[in-house]
C-alpha cells in the first residue's frame, strides 16, 4: 500500500459496518485514513489533523452532516478542506442541500466505489 | 323613495299599484258623471224656464184678447140692445176655460220658491175670470150692469202675472248661475283629475320599477358575489318581504350549503394531501432504509471480489466475517421488504389470520435467539422471564405473534445502548401477557401518542438517527387488534420504554370487525 497524499483523508460514518468497509477499500486504494463516528468528533479531527479531504455521512449522531459542513465552512482554519457528502437519501433536494451546505460533491449510497475514487482524485488535484 | 324602504312583497306592490290606479280612474269617472248630470240639470232648468215664459206670454195675450172682447161687448150693449147669442157666449166661455187651463199649467210648472207668487196670481186671475164669466152670463140681463170696464182687477192680475214672470226669471238666472258654476267646477276637477291621474300613475310606475329593480339588483349583486366565490356574503333579507325575501333567503341558504360543501371538500383534500405527504415521506424513508443494507452488501461483495483477486494468502477468517456482514444486511433487507408487504396487506384488507395451537414460550425464545446479533450490535444484554407461560398452549396466529415479538424486540435494541432488554410472558385467565421493556432513550408523552400511527416515528429525525420506516409499531398494533388483543405503552424519556401486549389464548372473538 502506497500513500498518495502526505495528509490523510477523514472518513465520517456512524454505521460500523459501512465505516469498516469504506475504510478497508480506501486503504486498499492507497489512501491513509482517519475515521470519526459522529459530527462533533468529525469537526474536532478536522481541526486537529487538517485532512486533505473529508468523506462525510449525513445521518450522524450528535451533529448531523449538514451542521458539520456549515460549521466547517465558517471556520477559517478548515474551510478550504473539500467535503464529499455521503447519504442514503437519493432525492434531488438532498443533492442541492449538500452543495448549499458547503459540500463540494455528493455521493449516494450504495456507493459506486470507482466513481467515488474519481471524485476524490478530482478534488485532491484541483 | 319610501316604497323601496318599506318591506312590501312584489305581489303586494303590484296590487297596491293597481288599486291606486283604479281608485284614481273611479274618481275621474265620478267627477265626469257629476259634470254630465249638472249639464242635463242645466238643460232641464232652461227648458222649464222657457216653457214657463211661453205660458206667461200666452196667458198675457189671452188676457189681453179677453179684455178687448169684454170691452167691445160692453160698448156694444150700451149702444144696442142686441142680446148675446148662445154660440158667442159658448165661445167666450171656452176662451175663458182655455185661460184657466193655461193658469193651471203654469201652476204645475212652478216650484216651492214661486208658490206664493203663483197663489196670488191664481187668486187674482180667478177673480178676474169669474168676473168675466159672470159678465157673459149676465149679459142679457140688463139690470145687472157690472163694472166690466173697471181695469182694477185686470191690472191687478196683470201685475201679479208680471211679478211671477220676474220671479221665475230671477230664479232661472240664479239656478243657471249655480249650474254653470257646477259645470265649470266639474270640468276643472275632471281636467285636474286626469292630469293628476297621469302624473300619479307615472310616479307609481317609476316607484314600482325602482323598488322592484333595487330588490332585483340586490339579488343580482348577491348572486354575482356568490358566483365570484365570495360565499361569506349575505343578501340583506330584511330589505324585502314576500317572494323576493324568500328568494334572497333561498340564495343565502344555498350559499351557506355551498360553503359547507366546499369546506368539506377542502378538508377532504387536506386529509388526502396529508396522507399523500406521509406516503411520500414513507417512500423516502423506505428508499433510505433499502440503501443502507444494500450499501453494505454491494460494498462488501465488491471488496471481497477485489481482495480475492490479490496475490497472496487469503485471510479465511476475515472473508467469513465479511460474508456474515453481507448475510445480516441481506436479512435486514428482507425484513424490511416483509414489513412493507405486511403493511400493504393490512391496508388493502388482505391480511389473513391463521389460527393454530402453539406454545408461546417456545416461540418467544426462538425469536430472541434469532435476534441475538441485534442485541450484541448495541452491546445490550437480555433478561428472559417466560416461566409464567412455559408448558401452556394457546390458539392464535403464531406468525403474527412472532412478528409482534420481533418488532418490539428489535425496537428495544435499536433505541438502547449498553442496556438491558427484558422480555417476559405469562398466561393466566385465558390471556397471554407479553412485556418487552428496555432502559434506552424512552419517549415523551407526546411522542407516545403518535408512535403507533402508520408511517410515523417518535420524531421526524428518528429515521435519520436510528433508521426504520415507522412501520414496525403500526404493524404490531394492527396485528394485536386482529388477534383480539391490545397493546399499551409506558415510557419515560432517557429511562426507557415498556410495551405490554395482551392476547386472548382462545383466539380472537368471532367478530368480523376484529379481523
Amino acid at each position: 500500500m502506497t500513500t498518495k497524499e502526505s495528509r490523510p483523508l477523514l472518513l465520517v460514518e456512524d454505521n460500523e459496518v459501512n465505516r469498516e468497509m469504506l475504510q478497508r477499500r480506501l486503504q486498499r486504494a492507497g489512501y491513509s485514513l482517519d475515521c470519526a463516528a459522529d459530527g462533533q468528533e468529525a469537526l474536532d479531527k478536522m481541526r486537529e489533523l487538517l485532512p486533505a479531504l473529508v468523506l462525510l455521512d449525513i445521518n450522524l449522531p450528535v451533529k448531523d452532516g449538514w451542521t458539520v459542513a456549515k460549521e466547517a465552512s465558517s471556520d477559517a482554519t478548515i474551510q478550504d478542506i473539500p467535503i464529499i457528502a455521503l447519504t442514503a437519501h437519493a432525492m434531488a433536494s438532498d443533492r442541492e442541500q449538500a452543495l448549499a451546505a458547503g459540500c463540494q460533491d455528493y455521493a449516494t449510497k450504495p456507493i459506486d466505489f470507482p466513481e467515488l475514487l474519481i471524485k476524490i482524485e478530482r478534488l485532491l488535484n484541483s | 323613495m319610501k316604497l323601496s324602504r318599506t318591506s312590501l312583497s312584489l305581489r303586494a306592490r303590484l296590487y297596491l299599484f293597481s288599486v291606486a290606479i283604479l281608485t284614481l280612474f273611479v274618481v275621474n269617472v265620478a267627477t265626469h258623471l257629476w259634470g254630465s248630470f249638472a249639464r242635463s240639470e242645466s238643460l232641464v232648468a232652461y227648458r222649464d224656464a222657457a216653457v214657463a215664459a211661453q205660458l206667461i206670454n200666452d196667458l198675457q195675450q189671452g188676457l189681453e184678447e179677453a179684455r178687448q172682447q169684454t170691452l167691445v161687448l160692453a160698448t156694444l150693449r150700451e149702444t144696442t140692445d142686441e142680446p148675446l147669442g148662445d154660440a158667442e157666449r159658448q165661445t167666450a166661455t171656452a176662451q175663458l176655460e182655455t185661460l184657466r187651463q193655461r193658469l193651471g199649467k203654469l201652476g204645475a210648472l212652478g216650484g216651492e220658491s214661486t208658490e206664493d207668487y203663483y197663489r196670488r196670481l191664481f187668486d187674482s186671475a180667478s177673480q178676474l175670470l169669474d168676473e168675466w164669466q159672470s159678465f157673459y152670463d149676465d149679459y142679457n140681463r140688463l139690470e145687472r150692469q157690472s163694472a166690466v170696464e173697471s181695469p182694477i182687477q185686470y191690472n191687478d192680475t196683470w201685475q201679479k202675472l208680471n211679478e211671477l214672470d220676474q220671479r221665475q226669471e230671477a230664479l232661472a238666472i240664479q239656478r243657471s248661475k249655480t249650474i254653470d258654476g257646477t259645470i265649470t267646477l266639474t270640468d276643472q276637477i275632471t281636467v285636474i283629475g286626469f292630469i293628476t291621474t297621469i302624473a300619479v300613475t307615472m310616479l307609481l310606475v317609476i316607484l314600482l320599477i325602482r323598488s322592484t329593480n333595487s330588490s332585483l339588483l340586490r339579488l343580482k349583486t348577491g348572486v354575482q358575489r356568490f358566483g365570484s366565490g365570495d360565499l361569506s356574503y349575505r343578501i340583506d333579507e330584511n330589505r324585502d318581504a314576500g317572494e323576493i325575501q324568500d328568494l334572497a333567503r333561498t340564495f343565502n341558504d344555498m350559499s351557506g350549503k355551498l360553503t359547507t360543501a366546499i369546506e368539506e371538500v377542502n378538508n377532504a383534500k387536506a386529509d388526502a394531501d396529508a396522507a399523500n405527504a406521509a406516503k411520500s415521506m414513507f417512500l423516502a424513508n423506505v428508499s433510505h432504509e433499502l440503501r443502507t443494507p444494500l450499501n453494505a452488501i454491494i460494498g462488501y461483495s465488491e471488496m471481497l471480489q477485489d481482495e480475492l483477486g490479490d496475490p497472496g494468502e487469503v485471510n479465511r477468517e476475515q472473508v467469513q466475517h465479511d460474508l456474515g456482514t453481507i448475510i445480516i444486511s441481506g436479512r435486514q433487507l428482507l425484513g424490511l421488504i416483509n414489513e412493507i408487504l405486511d403493511l400493504s396487506k393490512i391496508e388493502t384488507g388482505k391480511m389473513q389470520v391463521n389460527l393454530e395451537s402453539f406454545q408461546p414460550a417456545a416461540l418467544i425464545l426462538q425469536v430472541c435467539d434469532a435476534l441475538s446479533p441485534l442485541l450484541s450490535q448495541h452491546k445490550n444484554s437480555l433478561k428472559l422471564e417466560l416461566t409464567g407461560a412455559e408448558g401452556h398452549t394457546m390458539l392464535s396466529d403464531p406468525g403474527k405473534l412472532q412478528q409482534i415479538v420481533t418488532n418490539l424486540f428489535s425496537n428495544a435494541c435499536k433505541f438502547t445502548d449498553s442496556g438491558t432488554i427484558s422480555v417476559a410472558a405469562k398466561i393466566s385467565e385465558d390471556q397471554l401477557t407479553l412485556t418487552v421493556a428496555d432502559d434506552g432513550i424512552g419517549m415523551t408523552p407526546e411522542q407516545q401518542g403518535r408512535v403507533f400511527d402508520t408511517f410515523v416515528q417518535a420524531e421526524a429525525t428518528t429515521g435519520t438517527k436510528y433508521g426504520g420506516t415507522g412501520l414496525g409499531l403500526s404493524i404490531v398494533k394492527d396485528f394485536c387488534s386482529m388477534l383480539g388483543g391490545e397493546i399499551s405503552l409506558t415510557s419515560t424519556p432517557d429511562a426507557g420504554s415498556c410495551f405490554t401486549v395482551t392476547l386472548p389464548t382462545t383466539g380472537p372473538a368471532l367478530d368480523p370487525e376484529a379481523a
